[in-house]
């Protein structure tokens, strides 16, 4: 593909240096999210990971305006909606959807199933009561449901199936991006399974595109094109899965993927574990240079004062130092490449 | 015995045999069945159905009017003519008391009107906004809270004379603010769920979310505080009736039957017993339905 046939080719989603503080006492703010860019292209599924309190949450949710951005654009389709109000952003509501992490909160117990599933059409006023019925049946079964549990409440039923009644009550509006937030978390491993596998399916037939937000480096592996890796409100690298999770560049994508278990007690036994020194710091109090810096074991002076850019390397995107394009050169006059010379120093 | 016998494959009906799931019940049905089961709320419950039948239609049924006087039949004993005797005008005692419970239902009526509306609107305006506006609310409340009741309730009767109308007004200017902050509180911690999100990442209005999401899971709170509420209201304005700052003679107000017979204590002290027993079981009604519906609809018995 040349390079004008690329950029005719737009995004569905691009985030640009989107940032989200939150206020906090004393004056202070908390630094959720600080800077992220990145695009996911139609059909396809972007994986997010990071540890607790690294801000993906906040992310997925600053994206579909649950939080007020403090900085930066979100263009969907073309359209910058970063400043659009409630009314403006109705049409958007219908195309950008959410699938919540916590299936015990995130349906109201008040309602039965059928209301729950109808209740996005009645908001946008889609159909009459008896189209919007038939809707709901089909949208049952279309996530494993029986008819006959339309006239339930949602306490009668277990978490994968009220994790199902939250994707049908998704699917109603069809949309086109959904942020998957931590959506498998809370349930059993094997009902996980189900869920992804419905979730790839739905992707398959209809093309959404996912903005998966999860802890479980695997799980996202499995499910993802892109992963991007966050690290205290920072995306510290961002690549196709495949190039990510087999060759981590990153000093924390390394850690974080050596600290993923294997099934295999053979190959555990020979795994190296990177074991990271040191917390995360406060994202209240954030360090002035690389956010990594302080735990990093290759961290230099320059990186504890200075943040990182985001340098291009190898096909994706990496903050630190180690490859900057001065230093990568440096590196390859010597005859290595970046990774060569600092990891396996 | 052979491996057949033990096991034989399911016939396609047989599969969903042992589906196991409990009987479904909407929300109210399953109150319903769990107040029946508490028989002091069910006595509560009907003790005050009977009140409200016997406010209704007892006056319509009787031979006397509230005001009709019998001077040759003073301060008598009960009898057939008389259920509960005469005071000392010779009205008759059970008459009055049954305008005395038009009285009292009505206040605690209107109380129960002003609580649902203002109250739950405005405690669940003041906690879904949040922040600046939240604060402006919340001290206007306290404004109101720190005023003692009985101030205004004078001021109005000066204003617009001695009538149940003024008195109705009286208490309900601050009646609804304890359900303001009960609803208040509720929406509060119900706003930081994650359906709440969902709703508003679907699109749906902030009027949509407050009152389909927030306000009809606190609904709960919401009737109990109600059954909780009102008998303080019947309560007051007996009280305020017995002070002589609230309905007056002629009419008969459950506090001024007190009133009135206090001066004959000594001597007919059952006229005084009465009115006092009527303001009693009324409440004591109220209250254990109050308590029933809180044990029924309290969302933590159910998950």
């Amino acid at each position: 593909m040349n390079n004008e046939a690329k950029t005719n080719v737009k995004p569905l989603l691009e985030v640009k240096n989107l940032t989200k503080y939150f206020p906090a006492k004393g004056g202070k703010e908390v630094h959720a999210v600080d800077g992220v860019s990145f695009t996911i292209e139609k059909g396809e599924t972007l994986g997010i990971v990071g540890e607790s309190g690294c801000g993906k949450s906040s992310m997925g949710r600053t994206i579909l305006k649950v939080h007020e951005p403090t900085g930066g654009r979100i263009i969907f389709d073309g359209e910058d909606i970063t400043d659009f109000n409630h009314r403006k952003m109705m049409p958007y509501r219908k195309r950008m959807q959410m699938i919540f992490q916590d299936p015990y909160a995130s349906l109201n117990p008040r309602f039965t199933v059928g209301d729950i599933i109808e209740e996005p059409m009645i908001i946008h006023k889609m159909g009459t009561p008896k189209e919007r019925k038939a809707i709901v049946q089909d949208l049952i079964e279309t996530v494993g449901l029986k008819p006959d549990h339309i006239r339930r409440y949602p306490f009668e039923f277990s978490g994968g199936q009220r994790q199902r009644i939250g994707i049908a009550r998704t699917l109603a509006l069809k949309p086109e991006f959904i942020v998957c937030d931590e959506p498998i978390s809370a349930l059993d491993v094997s009902i996980q399974a189900q869920v992804i596998n419905l979730l790839e399916k739905l992707q398959r037939e209809r093309g959404f595109s996912y903005l998966f937000i999860a802890h479980d480096l695997e799980m996202v592996y499995h499910i993802s094109h892109k992963i991007g890796v966050m690290y205290l409100g920072n995306m510290v690298e961002f690549g196709t899965s495949d190039d990510v999770y087999k060759r981590p560049l990153h000093p924390y994508t390394r850690a974080l993927i050596s600290a993923a278990p294997v099934a295999d007690p053979k190959q555990a036994k020979e795994k190296k574990r990177i074991i990271l020194q040191g917390e995360v710091p406060s994202p209240l109090d954030p360090p002035p240079g690389c956010p990594f810096s302080g735990r990093c074991p290759y961290a230099t002076e320059k990186c504890k004062i200075k943040k990182p850019d985001t340098y291009e390397y190898d096909g994706r995107k990496v903050a630190c130092y180690i490859y900057a394009p001065e230093n990568v050169k440096q590196y390859s006059d010597a005859g290595k490449t970046p990774e060569e010379a600092v990891f396996l120093k | 015995m052979t491996e057949e016998a033990l096991f034989r494959k399911l016939e396609a009906e047989e599969k969903n045999d042992e589906f196991i799931a409990v009987e479904s019940q909407t929300f109210l049905q399953a109150a319903w069945k769990n107040f029946k089961s508490n028989k002091r709320a069910l006595v509560g419950g009907i003790v005050l159905i009977v009140i409200v039948l016997l406010a209704i239609f007892g006056p319509m049924v009787a031979p006397y009017s509230y005001d009709e006087q019998n001077m040759a039949l003073r301060n008598a004993s009960p009898s057939a003519d008389h259920w509960f005797g005469t005071d000392k005008m010779g009205r008759d005692i059970f008459v009055r008391i049954l305008y005395g419970a038009r009285i009292s239902l009505l206040v605690g009526l209107v109380a129960a009107v002003v609580n649902l509306i203002i109250g739950t609107l405005y405690g669940g305006i003041a906690g879904y906004a949040g922040g600046k506006v939240d604060m402006v609310m919340m001290r206007i409340v306290d404004i109101i809270y720190s005023i003692p009741s009985m101030l205004y309730i004078v001021l109005i009767m000066l204003m617009f004379g001695a009538s149940v109308g003024s008195i109705v007004l009286g208490i309900s200017i601050s009646c609804w603010i304890d359900m303001a902050r009960i609803v208040r509180q509720e929406v509060k911690s119900l706003k930081e769920q994650e359906f709440t999100m969902a709703a508003f990442v679907l699109g749906a209005s902030s009027k949509r979310i407050l009152v389909k999401h927030l306000l009809l899971n606190a609904m709960g709170q919401i009737i109990v505080t109600v059954t909780l509420m009102v008998p303080q209201a019947i309560f007051t304005e007996a009280w305020l009736s017995f002070l002589g700052v609230g309905i007056s003679a002629p009419q008969a107000s459950w506090g001024t039957l007190a009133q009135d017979a206090r001066s004959l204590i000594q001597v007919y002290p059952m006229q005084t017993v009465y009115p006092m027993l009527a303001i009693c079981i009324t409440i004591f009604a109220f209250n254990f339905v109050g308590e029933g519906l809180e044990k029924a609809l309290d969302p933590k018995r159910k998950r």
